[in-house]
């Protein structure tokens, strides 16, 4: 039964779901509601396909490697290597499409009738298609196939609701940062075949000593930037904040979730598998990109109001603390700490994981917020609690998760990546030493910050009174929709109460690794109430926290019930106004909430403000007309990097134009030297 | 709103007579001294009052902040005037409930806490006063809310305002059950 499941064909079962999916609903897209459940159910069979293939490979330890024969091109060839690390990958996609996908057949009905839902189908169910194979490939070119799949299908889908001149832009943003990305990964890949005189992840691994040290680091750099972009660490992340509002929620929640972590699969494949043994400055560079981008991902959070952009930024900021637990684990396996390396990849994983999970609850509990507020702006939410009580506990779920308050799964995972940095303070000494402080001190602000990121973004969502008349003819989701975050909102904590057992199959995958095989004992404990650091370093337990939280809340609702509130009588009346009726302008806006932490880091975040006074008499200036204040924060980036890169770029393009005459003549003396010189130089 | 119509009608009306043979020859500091007893005794020491203005012209206003000028000091006894119904113990309600006016009272009315005393101050506002029958006014306090008791005196003057609160708690320690 186990061969079964985990044979190529299987495999090919899997990806033929998708396949069928794309196309059919391509083929049926005139008529919206069939497209709609044709390409949503061949996603959920995929989906638990997926699931139950990756979880059957994971358990048994069983690597699936296969070719398939007769590829007409010398270097390309199909061969598929699903290990233990891919089964992984396959598991996460296969988990958040699955509810995606669900929430996915009531959500995209407010699409009817305005765009073809077929072609939606189509990107989506090819979205997954395109992760699903670079995720399993196993040679470079055809990884690459995989990877522009997954890339043009999510540009299309974040272009799909085209007539909003923004996504648009947003998308060709999106699409002009991802040839970049793609650009350095084909130049990296380039570099590994003309050492290695191959494009198999193998046979790279197997011939990595013939390639040079100076070499070895050019590909880590553009590595580093290609799948850097993916991921959008700081630099390279301006696309995300742009296109992931822009994309229809569920997919916004599937690009979050798991597209930006096919770059994190990519940079643990190569830097800690296929490239190994490899210098310590690569995990310190991991490291400090990761503190970068925690740190200024949720600052640049804290000011948005914008729902979606805001959850864009944290997704740079997780991707930030995943790569905390990466860098640490590059480091250590350079100094050879096995041991304290395993403990970070485990802490990286399982945040990919939790991550994954409790972004896509947020993206689809925002989503259903759109849906029926129509604007992403959340200064004109306010009160949803009272209209959509249900998606409000889900959200509530999603932002507890996130902002890793216990016991829900994102805690357990930041813990753990605490654990593994704090060993490093423990082990390491001098300079190293301070490198890890600061991560850790890093950390511990962005967990800081993300709360009361979250607390602005619930308070203004869903608390207080409604801001706009919108929110009063605000409706619940349909079931599907609800059904989609609550299993989410489930996940989040089951894998926050059964983190130890999570943990142990993680560390099945770490040891798949061949640098950690032959490794003598793994630093975490096995224990099965909680996670455990060996030798008495620290541990906690969900299942632990759960009771004790559960236990604090019932006594003191107790002691309130019958001991405070035992001899009064409780009268439910209105707020004293002092008389003024209470308007939601007396409310605090997310923008004030925010507004004294980003005071406090003005010289980053740089804010702006702008005040227009019209006057009824401009003579006079006694009585204003209207008054206009807007704030916005500078974008250093654009300011500082894009844009003299961008008038560099433009610069050279003119001085290249000059020797474009358009005359047919210069042209033809062009090819002539140049064959000259090319006869030259070989003859 | 049928609830409060009811407790209107049943709260019996509890005037404290202008003419009253003690008045004359009472000296304040007796009078608040007693005063101080019975806060401490009924409200342990602080007696916290709203004044509303329902309509007002302004004549008991005067009166009733005569009483914290430092002649009378009225703090001296353990009362005190507060900003917001919300921690107010007695509601001083001065002028006859204006129709622009009654909302608030009510409003005023049903933010203070229970146990809660309403005292209407002046004759406009027992019954209207000379403003009775206009078009603009709703009558006296008893009107739109529960009045326990009534000073009269158009305006009553701030020593036999003083003399009345004596009046009210120690009817309020007869009959606790207002209190309650």
């Amino acid at each position: 039964m186990l061969e079964i499941i985990t044979s190529p064909i299987s495999f090919f079962i899997l990806l033929s779901l998708f396949f069928v999916g794309a196309v059919g609903s391509l083929l049926i897209r005139k008529d919206d509601d069939s497209a709609n459940i044709w390409s949503n159910f061949f996603a959920i069979a995929g989906s638990l396909w997926g699931l139950l293939f990756s979880v059957t490979t994971i358990i048994s330890e069983r690597t699936v490697a296969f070719v398939v024969g007769g590829s007409p091109f010398p270097l390309l060839s199909l061969s598929f290597n699903i290990d233990l690390l891919s089964a992984f990958f396959i598991f996460i996609i296969s988990l958040i499409a699955l509810f995606c996908s669900i929430y996915a057949i009531g959500y995209v009905r407010h699409y009817y009738k305005k765009y073809h839902i077929g072609a939606l189908g189509f990107f989506y169910n090819f979205f997954i298609l395109g992760i699903l194979l670079l995720l399993t490939a196993s040679n470079g070119i055809f990884f690459l196939i995989g990877w522009e799949i997954m890339s043009v299908a999510s540009f299309f889908a974040v272009i799909y609701d085209r007539k909003n001149q923004e996504n648009v832009q947003a998308g060709f943003l999106y699409l002009v940062m991802t040839y970049i990305g793609t650009a350095f990964i084909v130049a990296a890949f380039l570099l590994l075949y003309k050492f290695t005189g191959s494009f198999d992840f193998e046979t790279i691994k197997s011939d990595i000593a013939l390639i040079p040290v100076g070499v070895k680091n050019i590909i880590f750099l553009s590595a580093l930037i290609g799948f850097g972009v993916k991921a959008g660490i700081i630099p390279l992340h301006i696309w995300l904040p742009a296109a992931h509002p822009a994309a229809p929620s569920h997919i916004s929640a599937l690009m979050s979730g798991v597209m930006i972590k096919t770059g994190i699969f990519m940079m643990i494949r190569l830097f800690l598998d296929v490239l190994q043994p490899i210098p310590t400055w690569w995990g310190i560079t991991v490291l400090i990109i990761g503190i970068v981008s925690s740190l200024l991902g949720v600052l640049y959070a804290l000011t948005e109001h914008d729902i979606k952009r805001l959850l864009a930024y944290h997704s740079i900021e997780n991707i930030g603390i995943i790569l905390l637990g990466l860098g640490s684990a590059l480091i250590f396996s350079s100094l050879s700490m096995p041991e304290l390396a395993l403990l970070s990849l485990v802490a990286a994983l399982f945040h990919t994981l939790n991550h994954a999970i409790f972004k896509s609850l947020l993206f689809l509990g925002a989503g259903s917020v759109i849906n029926q507020m129509h604007t992403r702006n959340m200064e004109e939410y306010g009160g949803l609690i009272k209209y959509m009580p249900q998606t409000a506990f889900f959200f509530l779920i999603g932002s507890m998760a996130i902002s890793a308050l216990p016991p829900f799964n994102g805690f357990f995972s930041e813990w753990l990546t605490f654990q593994s940095l704090f060993q490093g303070i423990a082990i390491l000494d001098s300079s190293m030493r301070w490198l890890f402080i600061l991560a850790v001190g890093a950390l511990a602000f962005t967990g800081g910050l993300a709360l009361a990121c979250f607390v602005k973004a619930f308070g203004s969502i869903f608390l207080a009174r409604p801001r706009s008349t919108e929110v009063t003819h605000a409706k619940e989701s349909p079931s599907s929709m609800l059904f989609g975050m609550g299993a989410l909102a489930t996940l989040s904590f089951l894998f926050g109460i059964f983190s130890s057992q999570v943990t142990f199959l993680l560390e099945k995958i770490g040891q798949s690794f061949t640098i950690f095989q032959n490794m003598p004992a793994t630093l975490l404990a096995e224990n099965n109430q909680g996670l455990m650091v060996k030798n008495g370093f620290a541990s906690v337990s969900g299942l632990a926290f759960t009771i004790f939280f559960a236990g604090v809340i019932m006594v003191v609702i107790f002691i309130i019930r019958s001991v405070v509130n035992k001899r009064q009588k409780i009268k439910i009346g209105a707020t004293w106004d002092c008389g003024v009726d209470l308007t939601p302008r007396m409310e605090i806006t997310s923008t004030g909430f925010a507004s004294s932490i980003v005071l406090i880091f003005k010289g980053i975040l740089k804010p702006s403000i702008q005040h227009e006074i019209e006057y009824h008499d401009s003579e006079s200036r006694y009585l204003p007309k209207e008054r206009t204040v807007v704030l916005g924060v500078s974008d250093v980036y654009q300011t500082y990097f894009y844009q003299p890169l961008h008038t560099l770029v433009n610069l050279l393009s003119l001085h290249t134009k000059k020797i474009q005459s358009g005359n047919i003549n210069a042209y033809i003396s062009y090819i002539f030297i140049t064959l000259l010189i090319v006869l030259f130089i070989t003859l | 709103m049928f609830k409060l119509f009811l407790k209107i009608y049943k709260t019996p009306s509890n005037i404290i007579a202008s003419q009253n043979k003690d008045f004359d020859q009472a000296d304040i500091v007796t009078v608040g001294e007693k005063i101080e007893n019975k806060v401490k005794k009924l409200f342990r020491g602080s007696l916290a009052i709203r004044q509303i203005d329902a309509g007002s012209d302004n004549a008991c206003e005067q009166e009733l902040v005569a009483l914290s000028n430092s002649f009378y000091d009225i703090e001296r006894f353990g009362i005190h005037f507060v900003a917001s119904p919300r921690h107010a113990d007695m509601l001083l309600v001065t002028g006859p409930v204006t129709r622009n006016m009654a909302e608030a009272v009510k409003r005023a009315y049903e933010a203070t806490p229970e146990p809660k005393i309403v005292v209407a101050v002046g004759d406009d506002a027992i019954n209207g006063g000379i403003f009775k029958d206009s078009y603009a006014v709703l009558g006296g306090v008893n009107s739109v809310l529960p009045v326990n008791y009534q000073i009269s005196g158009n305006p009553p003057t701030p020593k036999k305002i003083l003399f009345s609160l004596l009046n009210i708690l120690e009817s309020l320690d007869e009959k606790p059950a207002i209190l309650k």
